[in-house]
């Protein structure tokens, strides 16, 4: 948190969101790098609880901000890491997690079933049998990602009070979750809306049919720390509205954030014009840096023909989750289990822990 | 316990104390003394306690009490410059021990004298009884030599003598995270409390349990992260003086202590304290009291009408009603 105390290192200065008005209504939580949360947290309880030994490596599969938060956290805390990543891994990424000390591993090609994911996790796992000792964070299954948040919850309820609802995306399932399982306990009234993307499996479509446009949300496998019954309401919104609406956040509130941030802003809008009444909190997981060259280009918006003129006012409703590609779709999914929202028994393949 | 030696170690002499020496310092000076007297308001129960990060990266058991003008110690203390150290009633033996740690740290060891306590604090409630009759007694004896000691004094005496204590010695004007193993400040909030009417019940009836022999509450993970955001909440309802969020963080410690320290009309109360629009419900988490949380003023009697004959149809005995904000003459 910002103020007068010079922290131990910028993990700790900038773990927690700057937190602004977007509405009346409507309170934005804005993060440099959210997963700097579960990292620092789920390393410190494995130290504690001897998981992970002074110096020892840590091992773990991602392409993303988790990776990176981990390489700041492994570096100041002095733990080699090797990452697990694919192709693709964006270049100025690589080269950040490799002059933070990391090793990053290219899985080249898919698995026969979960594509690259499933690939990775079994590079990951011979990385770990071959290190004795060694740790994954394994932030899809490990409680402590959830569990990380308590801070960002502290934080909101010291600034704005009791809120009313929480809005934010959903891919590990740990901010969302986490977040709202520790205001519950403040106001057990707090509606949550997750914010997926089409072609997710996290509430009940199929990833069959091409991969995801808008990335850093939504899954193509089930992570158990997907607590399914924390949801309020769900909703399926595409790349190109989550595009335009990042662009609108910095438009219109100087927030230079990334997609994930925009999907959700999409959504909070939507919701604070609805429930005028009411106050909620949106979660923005990154900044934008690393969209300059596509989701800030609008050439490059309009190259991949997602270029919008206009937002939709409002999204479609669901009455059940299903497959396809409307524009921007919600479901009252009503705080249910995967299988009584869908009929069915779990996604499309059970994350292995 | 531990010697008095280290309590003058760990603390020092206050600010006031080195400005101006009191003659209480010197002993062996020809020190004016009198009977001292020492009073103490008890608490029911807390609003919070669970385990919190210290500041230095660690994390300490520690609570944040409700005040309660209802009941009270008082302690009366008669120094003789040699002799016996006597108390009444005879069973208040660590009253005695903390009479004796405060004549030590003020540098009169050997010295003995009568010590006498009142108090109408029920025992083993959870109210602090214990604390009230220690605390009451280090103010009497300090007041025989014409000394008043700092609240973080009183605390390490309080400790030294108890093995934990409550954080009577804080004004109920100042609302604290107080560490009571350590007998330490975590957090001073910055102001009192909100005011709340509390609807007190007694879940065992009227009899008590014996609080310094339990051992610590296993906490998961996950609870001992929820005392942070419950921390933020409650620094909101200091800083806005918001009663009903106040009643919200009292409800969210209620819930996880009922988890490992479960009191048996417990689920009825949250019910009860629901159906009839109640604040929360805040809970001795080491006695047996609860409380019902409502706004002071009238606009709540109809629901504390409504909650007392909810409490009847349940079998539950109202153990006490009054106001946080009563001020202490209404009671006397």
């Amino acid at each position: 948190m910002s103020g007068t105390v010079i922290n131990a290192n910028v993990v700790d200065a900038i773990a927690l969101p700057r937190i602004v008005w977007l509405r009346p209504n409507l309170i934005g939580l804005a993060f440099n790098l959210m997963k700097l949360l579960p990292a620092r947290f789920i390393v410190r309880k494995a130290l504690e609880e001897g998981e992970l030994a002074p110096g020892g490596l840590i091992a773990e599969t991602t392409s993303g901000t988790f990776g990176l938060a981990l390489a700041m956290v492994a570096r100041l805390r002095g733990h080699p890491l090797t990452l697990v990543s694919d192709p693709a891994i964006d270049p100025p990424l690589q080269r950040r997690l490799e002059d933070l000390g990391a090793t990053v591993h290219i899985v080249r090609e898919p698995g026969p079933t979960g594509g690259f994911q499933q690939a990775r996790l079994a590079i990951l796992e011979q990385v770990l049998a071959d290190n004795p000792g060694s740790f994954c964070p394994r932030q899809y299954s490990n409680p402590n990602n959830p569990a990380s948040y308590a801070p960002c919850a502290e934080q909101l309820a010291h600034a704005a009070g009791a809120v009313d609802c929480l809005i934010g995306s959903v891919g590990s399932g740990g901010s969302m979750c986490g977040i709202s399982s520790y205001l519950r306990l403040l106001c057990p009234e707090l509606t949550a809306i997750g914010v997926d993307t089409h072609r997710s499996v996290l509430f009940g479509q199929s990833d069959a049919g091409g991969g995801r446009t808008l990335r850093g949300l939504g899954n193509s496998l089930m992570p158990p720390n997907v607590d399914h019954t924390a949801f309020d309401l769900v909703h399926w919104v595409g790349a190109a509205e989550a595009f335009h609406a990042t662009r609108m956040l910095h438009r219109e509130h100087a927030l230079f954030m990334g997609p994930t941030s925009g999907a959700a802003y999409l959504v909070a809008d939507w919701w604070a014009r609805e429930n005028p009444d009411q106050l909620g909190a949106v979660i923005f997981p990154d900044e934008g840096y690393r969209y300059q060259d596509t989701v800030y280009d609008d050439a490059w918006l309009a190259a991949k023909g997602l270029r919008l003129e206009a937002l939709p006012r409002g999204p479609v409703e669901w009455d059940r989750p299903h497959d396809g590609d409307d524009p921007w779709s919600f479901h009252r999914w009503g705080r249910r289990t995967f299988a009584e929202a869908t009929g069915t028994r779990g996604g499309a393949l059970e994350l292995v822990a | 316990m531990q010697a008095a030696a280290q309590i003058l170690d760990l603390g020092g002499p206050s600010e006031r104390e080195r400005a101006a020496p009191d003659t209480a310092l010197f002993p062996s000076a020809a020190a004016p003394f009198r009977t001292g007297h020492g009073e103490v308001r008890a608490h029911h129960g807390e609003i919070v306690q669970g385990i919190f990060p210290s500041g230095d990266g660690g994390v300490e058991h520690a609570l944040v009490t409700l005040p309660c003008p209802l009941f009270r110690a008082r302690a009366r203390f008669r120094p003789l410059r040699s002799g016996p150290l006597t108390v009444e009633p005879v069973d208040r033996a660590r009253a005695r021990a903390a009479a004796r740690l405060t004549l030590d740290a003020l540098g009169r060891a050997g010295w003995g004298g009568s010590l006498r306590i009142e108090s109408n604090i029920p025992l083993q409630w959870g109210c602090g009884s214990s604390t009230a009759d220690v605390l009451s007694t280090v103010r009497a004896v300090a007041d025989a030599f014409g000394t008043v000691l700092e609240p973080e004094w009183l605390a390490r005496i309080c400790v030294a003598a108890e093995t934990a204590s409550d954080s009577l010695m804080f004004a109920p004007g100042r609302a604290v995270l107080f560490a009571q193993r350590r007998g330490s400040l975590l957090l001073d909030l910055g102001g009192p409390l909100p005011p709340v009417r509390v609807l007190g019940v007694n879940t065992e009836g009227d009899r008590g349990v014996a609080t310094l022999s339990l051992p610590p509450i296993p906490y998961s993970t996950w609870e001992i992260e929820a005392f942070r955001p419950m921390l933020g909440l409650l620094r909101r309802a200091v800083e806005r003086q918001d009663p009903a969020l106040l009643g919200r963080v009292a409800t969210a410690s209620t819930v996880i202590t009922q988890r490992h320290r479960p009191k048996k009309s417990m689920p009825q109360l949250l019910r009860l304290a629901e159906e009839v629009g109640a604040l929360g419900v805040q809970v001795a988490h080491s006695g047996t009291v609860a409380g019902l949380l409502f706004e002071t003023g009238a606009g709540a009697a109809g629901r504390v009408e409504r909650a007392r004959e909810a409490l009847r149809g349940l079998g539950l005995r109202e153990s006490c009603d009054f106001s946080t904000d009563l001020q202490p003459e209404a009671v006397s």
